[in-house]
Parts: C-alpha cells; sequence; structure tokens
C-alpha cells in the first residue's frame, strides 16, 4: 500500500488560489485506510473548501475496495460527473500521486478536457501490516533480494541499504545506527538466517545492486482483467 | 620521502598510523601544518572524508598535500556521497598523482551531520568497493571495459571489535578478507581482551592481513560521553570514563595523552595487534605527545 498524510490545508488552499470551482474526487484505496481521502475525508474537504470561499460542483467519495489508481474504474466513475468535471476551475485528487496522474491522463486523453488538477496528499513509502501501524517495506527495486536475506528487505529497512551486512555504526544490542529504536537490518537478518539455519546465505558476497532496474518512469503492459474489474 | 605503506606492512615493524581532519573551507593551513608535524613522524596519514557527515575539503585533496610534502598518504573514501562512477574516477586521479593507499569505507549516516537532507548515494557498500578496488588493480574497471593505464592500490577496510552484537560485524569482516584487504584501521578500542578475540579470529582466516587498532584521544568526561551517544561505533567503557574524571580540572587532556599512551604501549609490549591507528580528533598537535606517552 502508499501509506500516505495529508498536505497542509495552506498548501492546498495556495494550489487553488484563483480556482473557484472545484470538483474533489477520493479514494477507496490506500487513502481510505491512510484516512487522507476516504468518504470522510472527502466530506470534510468539501465543508473546507467551501468555508474558504469555493464552490465544490461535486465531492466525489469512493467506496472502500476500489483504488482510483485503477483508470477502468476511475473512468466508470467519472463519467456520471462529466458537467461538473467540464464546469470546474480544478480536480483536487485526494489520493497518491498515482492516482493524481491517472486522473489528469484519463481527463485529457478520454475527455480531451486540460484542466489543472493538485494534489491533497504527501506519500510516505509503500506500506504494509495495520490495522493500526504500517511500515515502509518495500522500495519497488525491480530485482527482489528477500530470497537472499531471509524475508527481511535490507534496501529498505537498513538507511543505507546495505547489501553484505551491518555498518559499523551497529549501537548496543544491535540497534541502528541511523534510527536507534530500531533493530539493524542485518543483526535482524542474522538472527532469522541463525533460526532457519541458513547463516552460510550471508557469507556470500552480493554484488552491487543494478539500480538501472529503478530507472524511472517505469512501464507494465499487461493482459488486461476481464470487462467489468 | 616517506616510505610506501605497503612496504612498511611487510616489514614486520609496529605500524603506527594517524589521522588529519580536514577544514570547512579553502583555508588549509592548518591541515598543512598538521601535515608538516605529522609526515615523518607516522608510518602514513589518512585524511577522513566528510567524516560524521559533515562537509569538509575533500580526503583527496588533503591526500595530495601529504603527497606533495613526501608524507605517505591513505585517501578515505566513503560509500555515502558517491556512486561507483565517481568512486572510479577518484580513484584514478588518485593513483595518478601518486596516491597508493585507500581506506574503503560505508559512511556515516547523514542524519548525523549538517546536510541532513541531502540524498544519500550508497550505490555499493564496503565490501563491494573493496572490490571495485581490487578489479580496478587488475586493469579493468568494473563494468568490465579495460583500463587505459592501470592502478595498484594498497587496500584498507574498517572493523569494529567491540559491536555489540559482535557476529554480524565478524561476518561481514569475513567478507571483506575474502573481497582483498591488506590492512584494516579498527574503530576505537578499549578492551584489549575484545582486540586480541578479533585478531585472533582474522589470522585464523588470513594471517597476512595487518591490522591496526583505533586509538581516540579523549580530552574529558563530557567529550567521551559525547562520543558514546553520537559517534557510530565508539563506546568508551565506564573505567575509562572514571580515569578521565579523576583527573584535576583542566587536565583532562594530559589525561586523555596518558589514556592513549598507555593503550598503545600495552598492545605493542603484548604484542596485540600489528600497531595502532591514531584518532586524535580536532587534536592533531597531540599525536607525538601521545606516541612520547607510549615510549613510541
Amino acid at each position: 500500500m502508499i501509506g500516505m498524510i495529508k498536505k497542509p490545508i495552506e498548501e492546498i488552499l495556495g494550489y487553488l488560489e484563483g480556482k473557484k470551482r472545484i470538483l474533489i474526487y477520493g479514494c477507496g484505496g490506500c487513502a481510505t485506510v491512510f484516512h487522507t481521502g476516504g468518504e470522510a475525508e472527502v466530506n470534510e474537504m468539501k465543508k473546507v473548501l467551501v468555508e474558504n470561499g469555493k464552490e465544490v460542483l461535486a465531492a466525489v467519495s469512493v467506496p472502500f475496495g476500489e483504488f482510483s489508481c485503477y483508470a477502468p474504474w476511475v473512468i466508470k466513475r467519472i463519467s456520471g460527473y462529466m458537467e461538473e468535471l467540464e464546469n470546474c476551475d480544478a480536480v483536487l485528487m485526494m489520493s497518491c500521486g498515482d492516482g493524481l496522474q491517472v486522473m489528469r491522463e484519463i481527463m485529457e486523453e478520454e475527455f480531451g478536457l486540460v484542466k489543472p488538477i493538485y494534489p491533497a496528499t504527501n506519500p510516505v513509502g509503500h506500506m504494509g501490516g495495520g490495522p493500526r501501524i504500517f511500515k515502509e517495506k518495500c522500495i519497488q527495486c525491480g530485482d527482489c533480494e528477500l530470497g537472499k536475506v531471509s524475508g527481511i528487505c535490507p534496501l529498505t529497512q537498513c538507511p543505507k541499504s546495505l547489501l553484505n551486512g551491518p555498518c559499523g555504526g551497529v549501537r548496543k544490542g544491535g540497534k541502528c545506527e541511523v534510527n536507534p529504536d530500531m533493530d539493524c537490518a542485518w543483526v535482524q537478518i542474522y538472527r532469522r538466517l541463525k533460526e532457519l539455519g541458513e547463516l552460510e546465505k550471508m557469507d556470500e558476497i552480493l554484488p552491487p545492486k543494478d539500480w538501472s532496474k529503478t530507472q524511472r518512469p517505469r512501464v507494465l503492459e499487461v493482459e488486461p482483467l476481464s470487462p467489468g474489474e | 620521502m616517506a616510505e610506501p605503506f605497503r612496504k612498511i606492512l611487510k616489514s614486520g615493524k609496529f605500524i603506527v598510523t594517524a589521522e588529519v581532519g580536514p577544514t570547512k573551507g579553502t583555508n588549509i593551513q592548518k591541515m598543512i601544518d598538521h601535515i608538516e608535524l605529522l609526515k615523518l613522524k607516522v608510518d602514513a596519514l589518512n585524511i577522513t572524508d566528510n567524516q560524521g557527515a559533515i562537509m569538509k575539503y575533500p580526503s583527496l585533496g588533503g591526500c595530495l598535500l601529504i603527497e606533495e610534502r613526501g608524507g605517505e598518504p591513505i585517501l578515505q573514501v566513503t560509500c555515502r556521497d558517491r556512486n561507483r562512477l565517481s568512486i572510479q574516477s577518484d580513484l584514478l586521479f588518485a593513483f595518478s598523482r601518486g596516491i597508493e593507499n585507500v581506506l574503503c569505507l560505508t559512511g556515516d549516516a547523514l542524519k548525523m551531520g549538517d546536510h541532513p537532507q541531502a540524498k544519500p548515494v550508497y550505490d555499493i557498500d564496503s565490501v563491494q568497493l573493496i572490490q571495485l578496488v581490487k578489479i580496478l588493480n587488475s586493469g579493468k574497471d568494473i563494468a568490465g571495459s579495460k583500463l587505459n593505464g592501470g592502478v595498484d592500490f594498497c587496500i584498507g577496510a574498517a572493523a569494529t571489535p567491540s559491536s555489540d552484537p559482535i557476529e554480524p560485524q565478524l561476518i561481514k569482516y569475513r567478507k571483506k578478507l575474502t573481497a582483498g584487504v591488506d590492512f584494516i584501521q579498527t574503530q576505537a578500542v578499549y578492551d584489549l581482551d575484545d582486540l586480541r578475540r578479533f585478531v585472533d579470529y582474522s589470522r585464523n582466516i588470513n594471517e597476512e592481513v595487518k591490522i591496526l587498532a583505533g586509538i581516540i584521544l579523549l580530552s574529558s568526561v563530557g567529550m567521551a560521553k559525547w562520543l558514546n551517544e553520537n559517534i557510530p561505533g565508539i563506546l568508551v567503557p565506564g573505567d575509562f570514563i572514571d580515569k578521565l574524571a579523576e583527573a584535576p580540572e583542566g587536565k583532562g587532556l594530559s589525561k586523555g595523552i596518558e589514556i592513549a599512551g598507555e593503550l598503545i604501549r600495552k598492545i605493542k609490549d603484548k604484542e596485540i595487534c600489528d600497531g595502532v591507528h591514531i584518532m586524535a580528533i580536532g587534536r592533531e598537535e597531540k599525536v607525538l605527545d601521545i606516541l612520547e606517552a607510549a615510549g613510541i
């Protein structure tokens, strides 16, 4: 999931300066889990924008389970708000950057609309866990190392993304040099490999990472799911 | 003119290296003064590389100053600030200007320095860096292309003999030995039993690698506690802090020199390892006093 926090309202109002008629669009995916773009937040944002002199043409709440980065679902839902979309001065997207840019492309390519579109959130990491605590797990490196390191990602859990063991800065008791509240990623990997009886995996010198696999922007082409999904 | 460090490593003598910390700016006179003071009194001089993630005059620049003045420099390279391209380029330049010794380091985290918003690089780690230097030594870059004019570095790495827990550190250390180092400069040591255990462990794997124990000059209780809290990999034990506390007002530095000298003398007399690496942070002019206190 993409962990998110809300942007400060002052920043959002700054983007919307001079734009009176606004369409708000939420997200039923990660933004609902992180309370940055679910139904409650969309309704709250409508209230705040109206208090700040805006005219909210539509505040589109998206039900939980419908993520706003999946274009077929966005096209289906926004098609019911074409008048508002055509008449608005700006769209405020309460999703992550994926959702915002998907919406922008849909507006341009499906409907021929070139309009300002602004973010309401700051994405802060690819996270997993819950229901309350979420932690960053994956940096989408394109060449997953988890099979070599007992299922603990050193690129994400180690602030220095080290591949061959801990740095010399490990604090007493095995705590991380950079985040003293955390166990050093490599101490964690060592303990788990030991428990699995696979410590010899740590003896292997892993070569320099192929960072070209993270060269952005990345594109994937897949077989679409069945119609209606 | 200083002897080549790689020759000294094979000489069997008790080796002494020291570090000089560069300045934050281009007013390099103090650094030059430290270099002139120490260049022929120690076997080699390290210049630190944005130590503590604080922006300073570069190690490469400081090493050139040492080389030009007839000393023997050890270039410190961290993985924090440069990717594999610029590391290789810098090494080509360094060798072309007579710098033949390199210490391969991970690099202190940006968070602890004065540019915490910078983007950390860590394109490679210290083990891969050792391998990189080895590959350059073989006449190619790490993409496999032949070099037009090669290098032949003497390769060093760091170690932390008193890390807790020690086992993951030792596994990484083994990898450094496998990757191919000629010498080790350890983080500050205070527990000589830990040091001896570490040296025995290392020699069981590779007898040839020379180990130099890190010695930090303490100047006060406050400094010792500050090091413990802020500098990764250093832990000044309670009994050393007590010794510093015993020093009369204003005599903390003298006590620190005495402590450092005593540590070095014990290491030398008991033949615990192959030498020492003296880090008199901010007080490079005291290195000679430490050597005198050690009877060297």
